[in-house]
């Protein structure tokens, strides 16, 4: 199967009106007799159930969480960037398209992020009109930040909580539609698989998480908004329950996943304090702008950070590079400590982490200053660590934070299986290797709210004759039997070992090798234990609890079980990766000082990998081409 | 309009009446405290020409308390004040019983360090006022003015607080009062909805003052008289 | 550290749920409250007993989530803390825990620790958004919007949702999650449209759905874990004196 990425014919700044201007709609009097399955509630899920709900179509949307305002795009902090060149700064589309081609390493497809820069602009007008209270300076007009990788200020921002306020306004946008009747939610719904009807997604199955029941639901299409899956690593910067499997599952049932080991690891997080620990916070990157990061000189120094002076400390990053210093993009902070850890200059009880200090900065600005522009950020970090960070260095390490890779989507968002959509962060587009700061919220909004209702109809004006889809087919049967056989197998293994014993396995394995630094023969490695593990996973888990009711063991579970396939796919997709672009860092391609270095040659595709069974993968090739922009490497030196 | 006579039975509708009626009474204490005040000046205060031919606290007293029974426009006032504490009365039931339905199953450990008991506890303060107000009508106003049994209302204030259970029971009652009236007032500020900042920041100031104030001045009225 | 854990276990709404006593051995000062709650369902695991249910995903305090009564106080000791931002060091060795759902009549206990808070929804739906559709947006600058009146906005609209204001409440008033949607959206030029049907339908909403009636306590803005403020319900109440007003 050649993989059509439906690029619409035009000059790059056409491409999107010469779609819209040839496509198909639905007019407004059938649009009620289609169904739409979205899953996932957060700024794509639920900006596409709301906006296809306002349209007229029959929505319904699952998602796992008691409320759609609790989907992980709640979490973002820093902002949302958009090329309105407010600060007369020089911004343009053509700019903001430029940077985010180059922040991702000349590894994504034009197109989608020409049409990303475009609708940026609206997105800004949309959300305050929902009534985002984004930064505004004292004459009333938006205010505006500057992110890291690029040399204007595009980024719109709510304090640091930019990610809660536009979901906010989203879920508060699908909660008019609950009420008009136009939207339903399924909250505590989990999808667990696909229906296909003559190749085509007709309907899911999904586990009630109250009662544990099983459920058939069908639709004209069925869109997935469920996000990244960085949680694979265990300790991520990611909630909890994040999860890939229902992207996995659409994989399985033949949707191509694309660049699956491009994973950004952010390198300003919380350092791991223990065994037990859980999850990475993250702190914000804008930290980076007055923090200096450094580690002593000398291995396995115990002193505290107070007692070592200046000169027997090593701000590698201002040493290594010395043009951005401590603001170089996020794979390179990440990669850099990561080196240094390796070399046994990590600091803290575990040897995990590096130090962030402001002693610098409070010397030269004082106090006040760092606490006007990071005060949450300190008081954050006193709440989960105990320690006051106006007084001694914070402590940082790098953590798993978003999925550059996902589902294979074309131009209009589909995958390869005709009317199964992703958006947002379940799909691969926009970002390449490497994602800039601000850009997550921003493609997630508008893949859910601008770009999907308008590619969709294209598809579904074919469907308008279809009728309602009945869920008492074979289809649904063997769907339905394939979840309850694979529940019930999860439940008769009753081993010994619990489910996060053995996720936390996984995920040591993952942040080992197939994280910030990969090479061929720790890849191998990593894919023979990843295969031990699933057997030890598949004969020794111990899920407790039973099928008819809550059973979040049950949940964390099943969600596993596609995590340990998911890994093998990631390493599999670096190990055939021969070159380092962006977070995809392979020992073996580097330059002669020590820099990632891309093959073009061989190399400048998308991986589609399709799935063939029991787990085994075969890789299709997506060309890019770059004609509106002159490929180069990137540089911080 | 069926909507909008809903609106009225919303919570916060309910809580309005409370703010009125309760501000209502509140100001209504001021002027009984005026009246009450005449029984602890001393006679030195009261000129002899003053309002006709009185020449000391107890004509003074009497006269104010002939003047309040038999003044008609002064009734008025009276039914609406009655009718306004039989409201607030009334809905502090509704509202209870529609709190406690909101309840869920009962923590089994507790901890309320979060607020003040008394904030907590309007339901409870106000029943012992209610129970305060019963007795204090049956024997003041019932005497004075329903029966007509007494004609020296001075003789009979005089009188009632030289008994030890009265006194206590009036302390008791007031310091009730003073609680109610430290939360009430802001809380009912808060129910009407004088939402500037500043404004909050002053009234709770009002509050404090205006619940600790009644309180003491209602409160050494009997203490003065008992040990006369 | 040694701890004792007295923890709320319920079947399911319907059944009927009393405290549990379980003994933890290992846990560590820098654990979280909720990584302590993993260890003792690890162990319940390896056991083969039913874990505890209790609900939480973004663990970092903006997912709201959480929602844990902890010795009888909302999130547990610190105030304006969520549950997953609570760390074993605010307890000491020996120490027992008593470990109870958030409880109100709107909130019915799901199973163990997890409640049902899908009246929250219920009361947003009645009216706590803006109707833009969208494509119909102005161009944002149109709006200047004071830089004041902005900030006050977002400490309105940064209410997450949690719910420990109702738990904490001794009425299980929901009256500081509306007021917060409310006054977010009243505060700004865009929401002012839709003020009076927005106040009238979300209180109605919010009785309809079984809370109980705000007296002011104001504890529920001292759990808050966004520290959103009891002016914001004096605020709705003036939304609702004013909507009653003008109709």
């Amino acid at each position: 199967m050649a993989l059509n990425a439906k690029e619409p014919k035009g000059p790059l700044k056409d491409k999107w009106r010469l779609y819209n201007e040839h496509k198909n709609l639905v007019n407004p009097a059938n649009r009620k007799k289609i169904d739409i399955i979205v899953v996932g509630a957060g700024l794509s899920g639920g900006g596409a159930s709301a906006s296809l709900a306002e349209l007229g179509y029959n929505v319904k949307t699952f998602f796992f969480q008691d409320s759609a305002r609790r989907s992980h795009s709640v979490a973002a902090q820093g902002g949302v960037n958009a090329a309105k060149n407010y600060q007369n700064d020089g911004d343009t589309i053509y700019k903001m398209f430029y940077d985010t081609i180059k922040g991702g390493d000349y590894r994504s497809r034009e197109a989608n992020v020409y049409r990303m820069a475009q609708l940026s602009v609206d997105l800004i007008d949309h959300m305050t009109a929902q009534g985002v209270p984004f930064g505004r300076e004292y004459s009333g007009y938006l205010s505006n930040r500057s992110f890291g990788g690029v040399l204007v200020s595009r980024t719109f921002y709510a304090r640091g909580q930019t990610g809660q306020q536009l979901l906010m306004a989203t879920y508060q946008a699908m909660m008019k539609q609950v009420k008009k009747g136009t939207l339903t939610q399924y909250n505590r719904h989990e999808i667990l698989d696909f229906v296909l009807i003559d190749g085509k997604a007709r309907g899911v199955i999904v586990r009630d998480l109250v009662t544990g029941k099983i459920e058939r639901h069908s639709a004209h299409a069925v869109v997935l908004g469920t996000g990244g899956f960085g949680k694979i690593y265990y300790l991520s910067t990611l909630a909890m329950n994040s999860n890939g499997s229902a992207t996995w599952r659409a994989h399985k049932k033949g949707a191509f996943f694309a660049n699956p080991s491009w994973t950004q690891i952010h390198p300003t997080a919380l350092p791991q304090a223990g065994d037990q620990q859980s999850k990475l916070t993250l702190m914000s990157e804008s930290l980076r702008n007055d923090g200096r990061i450094w580690v002593p000189l000398k291995k396995d120094d115990d002193r505290l950070p107070n007692d070592i002076p200046d000169e027997e400390r090593d701000y590698y990053l201002e040493r290594r590079y010395p043009a951005f210093g401590n603001l170089v993009p996020r794979d390179v902070a990440s990669r850099a400590a990561k080196e240094r850890m390796d070399a046994g200059h990590g600091i803290g009880k575990l040897k995990n982490a590096v130090y962030l200090d402001f002693r610098t900065a409070i010397g030269k600005l004082g106090v006040d200053t760092i606490k006007e522009r990071y005060g949450n950020l300190f008081t954050m970090y006193k709440k989960i660590t105990g320690i006051d960070a106006y007084k001694e260095p914070m402590k940082i390490s790098p953590a798993a934070h978003f999925s550059m890779g996902g589902l294979w989507v074309d131009y209009e968002l589909g995958t390869t299986i005709p009317g199964l959509y992703a958006v947002g962060e379940a799909n691969f587009a926009d970002h390449g290797a490497n994602r800039l700061g601000a850009n997550s919220l921003l493609q997630a909004s508008v893949d859910g709210n601008f770009v999907l209702p308008n590619t969709i109809s294209n598809y579904l004006a074919d469907e308008i004759r279809t009728g309602p889809i009945p869920t008492d087919t074979k289809e649904f049967d063997e769907a339905e039997k394939a979840v309850k056989d694979q529940i019930d197998k999860l439940l008769s293994i009753k081993g010994k070992t619990p489910v996060d014993r053995i996720h936390r396995a996984l995920g040591k394995i993952m942040f080992k090798e197939v994280a910030m630094a990969r090479n061929e023969k720790g890849l191998i490695w990593a894919i023979e234990e990843i295969k031990k593990l699933r057997k030890q996973f598949w004969t020794d888990a111990a899920i407790t609890g039973d099928a008819d009711g809550m059973n979040s063991e049950l949940e964390k579970a099943g969600r596993l079980a596609d995590y340990l396939e998911i890994a093998e796919l990631m390493a599999i997709d670096a190990l055939s990766r021969n070159e380092s672009c962006g977070a995809h860092f392979r020992e073996e391609f580097v330059s002669d000082d020590g820099e990632a270095e891309r093959n073009d040659e061989e190399f400048m595709y998308s991986a589609a990998w399709e799935w063939l069974g029991k787990p085994d993968w075969k890789l299709h090739k997506e060309h890019l081409e770059f004609h509106d922009i002159e490929v180069k490497t990137r540089s911080y030196k | 309009m069926a909507f909008k006579l809903g609106l009225f039975k919303t919570s916060v509708a309910r809580k309005n009446v409370m703010a009125i009626t309760g501000l209502f009474t509140a100001f209504f204490l001021i002027i009984h405290l005026a009246g009450n005040l005449i029984l602890i000046l001393p006679d030195s205060m009261f000129p002899i020409e003053f309002w006709g031919n009185v020449a000391n606290q107890h004509d003074m007293y009497n006269a104010y308390s002939h003047f309040l029974v038999h003044f008609w426009p002064i009734s008025i006032v009276a039914y609406i004040l009655y009718a306004g504490l039989a409201l607030h009365v009334v809905d502090a039931i509704i509202i209870t019983l529609t709190n406690h339905k909101a309840k869920g199953e009962k923590y089994v450990k507790t901890d309320n360090s979060t607020s003040t008991w008394y904030s907590r506890n309007m339901g409870i303060l106000g029943t012992i006022i209610g129970i305060f107000i019963v007795i204090h009508m049956g024997q003041f106003w019932l005497k004075y003015k329903v029966l007509g049994t007494e004609h020296d209302l001075y003789d009979l204030v005089v009188r009632t607080f030289k008994l030890t259970w009265v006194v206590v029971l009036y302390e008791i009652g007031i310091i009730a009062l003073g609680f109610h009236l430290v939360h009430g007032f802001t809380s009912a500020h808060r129910s009407l909805g004088m939402y500037p900042k500043s404004w909050m920041k002053i009234l709770k100031y009002i509050g404090v003052c205006f619940g600790i104030g009644m309180a003491v001045l209602y409160g050494i009225i009997p203490l003065i008289i008992y040990f006369q | 550290m040694k701890i004792t854990l007295k923890i709320w276990r319920q079947e399911s709404a319907k059944a009927k749920g009393k405290l549990e006593t379980y003994q933890l051995n290992e846990v560590e000062q820098d654990m979280s409250f909720l990584e302590m709650l993993d260890m003792l369902n690890e162990d319940l695991a390896v056991k083969g007993e039913r874990s505890v249910e209790f609900d939480h995903d973004c663990r970092e305090g903006i997912c709201g989530q959480c929602s844990l009564v902890i010795n009888g106080q909302a999130h547990g000791p610190e105030s304006h803390y969520t549950t997953c931002q609570t760390h074993m060091r605010s307890f000491k060795d020996g120490d027992t825990i008593f470990i109870e759902p958030f409880r109100a009549k709107a909130f019915p206990v799901i199973r163990d620790l997890k409640v049902n808070r899908d009246s929250f929804d219920t009361i947003i739906q009645a009216g706590g958004y803006i109707s833009a559709f969208t494509g119909n947006a102005p161009e944002a600058n149109n709006i200047p919007i004071h830089h004041d009146i902005s900030e006050s906005a977002f400490d309105s609209a940064a209410c997450i949702g949690c719910g420990a204001c109702v738990a904490t409440c001794k009425n299980s008033s929901a009256a500081l999650f509306v007021s917060a949607k409310i006054s977010h959206l009243a505060k700004l030029p865009q929401g002012k449209v839709e003020r009076k049907e927005r106040v009238e339908w979300m209180i109605t909403a919010h009785d309809e759905e079984g809370f109980g009636s705000c007296t002011h306590t104001g504890a529920c803005a001292m759990v808050c874990p966004q520290e959103v403020q009891l002016l914001d319900i004096t605020r709705m109440n003036f939304e609702f004196n004013r909507a009653l007003c003008i109709s």
